[in-house]
């Protein structure tokens, strides 16, 4: 673990993270393009396959911070365990599940995600993980961001893809996540005028100010006059996620000869471990609509496109005492996009019985997520079995077909 | 079990040296101060010097000076412009002042974020709160955050008497609460242009810088007062050869003053020099003065016992402000093993950037930053200077906007680990219940953010 030392990072501070990166500041309304270091050869090649193609293949990687619950998003109703270990979240649906292949069936909320998975663009990928094998949110994140094997605070996988391959990548983030470390050819953006706090930040501090009354008081009437929750009235603010305004924002830095050749977004509020029902209604809402805006941002851009949305591991198959699900271990994994060969559910299911679990209590991962990256990698980026050894040195590529010819 | 209050957590004596004194940890300070937390506050006064990289006030008088000159050239000739069909633009002054602000409001924050010594920083930010002047109108825009660094620093470590005297002569103070027009009603000036006497900065020195409203002073103190400082004035840039404070002897209030039962006859400067000598030394000045030193950097509700004993100490030292806070240091009452208070914005923006071990942020930035939580450099918009009641900054908004700012700073700090933050700002200061929230939060830049917001982090 090196280089975790603050200071090595003040670059990415308002301070200089901009200008250093020759970057244009650009606020949500208007966006400007982006201006890269590029060399001038690179710039010449660059001309002569946009004259050439009608557009390039684009990977966008969204990565869910705090472990989705992937039993929840893509339900294995065929499975009987399922009920027995999950009575209370398996009646939380507020309305039917859209059901897929094979007796897997989505969360309502991904209303969207599922016309992509009957239009043959969506692949959900169950039982995966990234090899990571215990449960630390900020180490797990870590390995699925570095993609090595082991954790490397300084080297990304999406870096390193896009090294290999000469490609030019955008983080939507302040600063720049370990997927994107390691390569001069990463800007990050972020809209000069969102709020940052999000709902999750608000319930963590209300519960860490439990003990302390003038600052749980600030706080809630704090939220009160921001119209997150209740007010006298019992009135509340319709829940407008900030991430469709990322992925709308991503989209347009996308589309265009500048357009960037990947991007990577994050999207936190998983850790679901209270009143799962209810947040992970919310927040597969928000992920489902942001991704809409992503498609329809991108255009024709679409139809070259894969999204990746993986989580760091997965959570444990029984709910707990209080409505939600603790740290496991194996989870999902989505293919998205115009150029996914979908409308299928890829994956092997390793069952839910006692047996079957992973330590008696997570789902079994059955697949490792970077063998599915390195899939599209080769199939949607045109990597040899050298160059993704590059970016992923322990593991294979599957085989599977996952995109259109 | 936690107690069902804000200062459950007991804090250990370096957490208390380093947070309630100074702005928070800088690198491994705790663990410097661990050893000796007493010994390592007396280390930590050190004189503060400002370079000169920044503008002299004389500067600013005069490019004040040149600015009104060209406004007024350029009046004329927009005038003329219009009247011969001419309609071409003229290029605008150059507003020197805003710039000076800018630039000097953000270099002392800086060096507090920066530098080993915080606790003189945060003894400097408390006498120019003190001694508050707000930057309203062109001059005093430029001329704002001067006298903290010409008048208050240089005598932060010494004798009371001496800031006093520096500061009410400097052109800042002067100008902000208008005495430089201030003239005895029987002095050759006002015989002659018919100016009179300006109440305003004799009745400030007496409630706000010396005595305190209940200091037992009347009206007719604040009258003398102001007939013994006439003439303290501020040379014309421009008008009159130099620049700066100037005694204009013909404005003098001729005669003797009786302030507060005691007889000034001195002639010329020396008697208002010597009213403020001795206002510095009355027993009502040490009161007060010290109340505000223990209530903004133990708490809200200072003992009375620390109280008695920081006044003998200005009594017996001439007022000399690091012999009092030595003494408030000595004072087992200054230590309570709780959080006392709630951090203001500045306290609280300072202690982050140190504790991110920042080398520097934006300025620009940073003072936006300020602007939001409510606590803009030299803008608090009376004499009386910003409030330092921790009720004052609990409010609602002022609490969502901390949130924010935590969110955006963490958002940007993606490689900081926040459980090592937490071991350098707070060592084992902190409850089982922020632990946990922190080692568990769902991503590095929620821990972080949630470290920030913690009342272990809000309080000190």
């Amino acid at each position: 673990m090196k280089n975790t030392n603050v200071i090595n990072d003040s670059n990415n501070l308002p301070t200089s993270s901009l200008s250093r990166r020759q970057f244009i500041t650009m606020t949500g309304a208007s966006l400007a393009l982006l201006s890269f270091p590029m060399s001038s050869a690179f710039a010449l090649e660059e001309k002569k396959q946009v004259g050439n193609q009608a557009g390039k293949p684009k990977i966008v990687w969204v990565l869910l911070r705090g472990a989705l619950d992937s039993l929840h998003t893509i339900v294995p109703t065929f499975d009987q365990q399922y009920k027995t270990l999950r009575p209370k979240l398996s009646s939380s649906f507020k309305s039917p599940l859209l059901p897929l292949e094979k007796g897997f069936a989505l969360h309502p909320s991904l209303k969207n995600l599922h016309q992509w998975y009957q239009e043959k663009s969506l692949i959900p990928v169950v039982a995966v993980s990234s090899g990571y094998p215990k449960r630390s949110h900020f180490d797990g994140q870590d390995y699925l961001e570095s993609g090595k094997g082991e954790i490397d605070h300084d080297s990304g996988w999406l870096a390193r893809a896009i090294e290999v391959k000469n490609k030019r990548a955008l983080a939507v983030s302040r600063s720049t996540p370990i997927s994107l470390r390691s390569s001069d050819q990463v800007n990050t953006w972020y809209p000069s005028n969102l709020k940052d706090a999000d709902e999750d930040i608000y319930a963590a501090l209300d519960k860490l100010y439990q003990n302390d009354e003038s600052l749980r008081a600030s706080l809630e009437s704090g939220l009160e006059v921001r119209g997150l929750v209740g007010d006298k009235k019992g009135k509340k603010k319709k829940r407008q996620g900030k991430f469709i305004n990322l992925t709308k924002a991503c989209a347009q830095l996308m589309v265009g000869e500048q357009g960037v050749d990947c991007a990577m977004l994050e999207l936190g509020g998983w850790d679901t471990h209270n009143n799962q029902g209810s947040r992970l209604n919310n927040n597969l809402a928000e992920l489902d609509n942001g991704l809409v805006e992503l498609k329809s941002g991108l255009g024709e851009e679409w139809q070259n496109t894969v999204v990746i949305i993986g989580t760091e591991f997965g959570r444990t198959a029984k709910e707990n005492g209080t409505g939600g699900t603790d740290h496991g271990t194996g989870s999902a994994l989505f293919l998205a996009g115009g150029a996914v060969n979908g409308g299928k559910v890829q994956g092997s299911w390793p069952g839910l019985k006692t047996e079957q679990l992973f330590q008696q209590r997570d789902l079994m991962p059955t697949t490792n997520s970077f063998s599915w990256i390195g899939n599209v990698l080769s199939q949607h980026w045109q990597f040899t079995e050298q160059e993704l050894k590059q970016v992923f040195p322990h593991v294979k590529p599957y085989n599977q077909v996952l995109l259109r010819s | 079990m936690f107690e069902n209050s804000m200062s459950s957590t007991i804090i250990s004596r370096a957490n208390i040296a380093v947070n309630r004194f100074g702005y928070g940890a800088r690198g491994d300070e705790l663990a410097q101060a661990e050893k000796d937390p007493r010994q390592w506050l007396e280390s930590q006064l050190k004189p503060i010097t400002f370079n000169g990289d920044f503008p002299h006030s004389n500067t600013i008088l005069i490019e004040h000076a040149k600015y009104q000159k060209d406004k007024k050239r350029q009046k004329k000739q927009q005038k003329k412009n219009s009247q011969s069909g001419n309609m071409k633009d003229q290029k605008k002054p150059r507003n020197f002042s805003r710039l000076a602000l800018r630039n000097m409001s953000a270099d002392t924050l800086n060096q507090a974020i920066a530098s080993s010594n915080s606790v003189s920083w945060r003894l400097l930010d408390f006498f120019s709160n003190h001694f508050s002047v707000t930057a309203h109108g062109r001059l005093m825009v430029g001329l704002a955050a001067t006298l903290e660094r010409e008048a208050i620093s240089r005598h932060l470590l010494g004798n009371f008497e001496d800031m006093l005297l520096s500061v009410e002569q400097h052109p800042a103070m002067l100008i902000y609460l208008n005495n430089e027009k201030s003239f005895g009603p029987n002095s050759r000036m006002a015989k002659k242009r018919n100016k009179g006497l300006n109440e305003n900065l004799a009745r400030e020195i007496l409630e706000l810088h010396t005595l305190g409203d209940d200091g037992g002073y009347s009206q007719d103190d604040v009258i003398e007062l102001a007939k013994g400082i006439t003439g303290w004035s501020v040379k014309r840039s421009g008008k009159e050869r130099g620049e700066g404070f100037v005694f204009r002897a013909y404005g003098h209030e001729p005669g003797t003053r009786m302030l507060l039962s005691k007889t000034y006859g001195q002639k010329g400067i020396a008697q208002g020099e010597q009213m403020l000598r001795d206002l510095a030394m009355h027993p009502a000045t040490a009161k007060h003065v010290c109340y505000k030193l223990a209530h903004h950097f133990v708490g809200q509700n200072p003992s009375a016992s620390l109280l008695k004993e920081m006044q003998a100490t200005w009594l017996k030292n001439q007022g000399n402000i690091k012999a009092v806070m030595h003494c408030l240091f000595d004072a087992e009452e200054a230590w309570p093993n709780t959080a006392q208070k709630y951090k203001a914005p500045r306290e609280f923006v300072i202690s982050t950037l140190r504790a991110l071990s920042l080398k520097k942020f934006k300025d620009k930035a940073l003072l936006a930053t300020l602007i939001n939580l409510g606590q803009q450099p030299f803008n608090a918009g009376s004499p009386a200077g910003y409030s330092d009641d921790e009720q004052d900054w609990l409010g609602a908004s002022a609490m969502m906007a901390r949130i924010d700012w935590s969110t955006m700073v963490s958002g940007y700090s993606k490689r900081v680990n926040a459980e090592k933050v937490m071991n350098l700002a707070l060592g084992k200061s902190v409850s089982q219940l922020t632990y946990n929230s922190v080692m568990r939060a769902e991503s590095r830049q929620q821990a972080l953010t949630l470290l920030l917001m913690s009342p272990e982090f809000q309080r000190r």
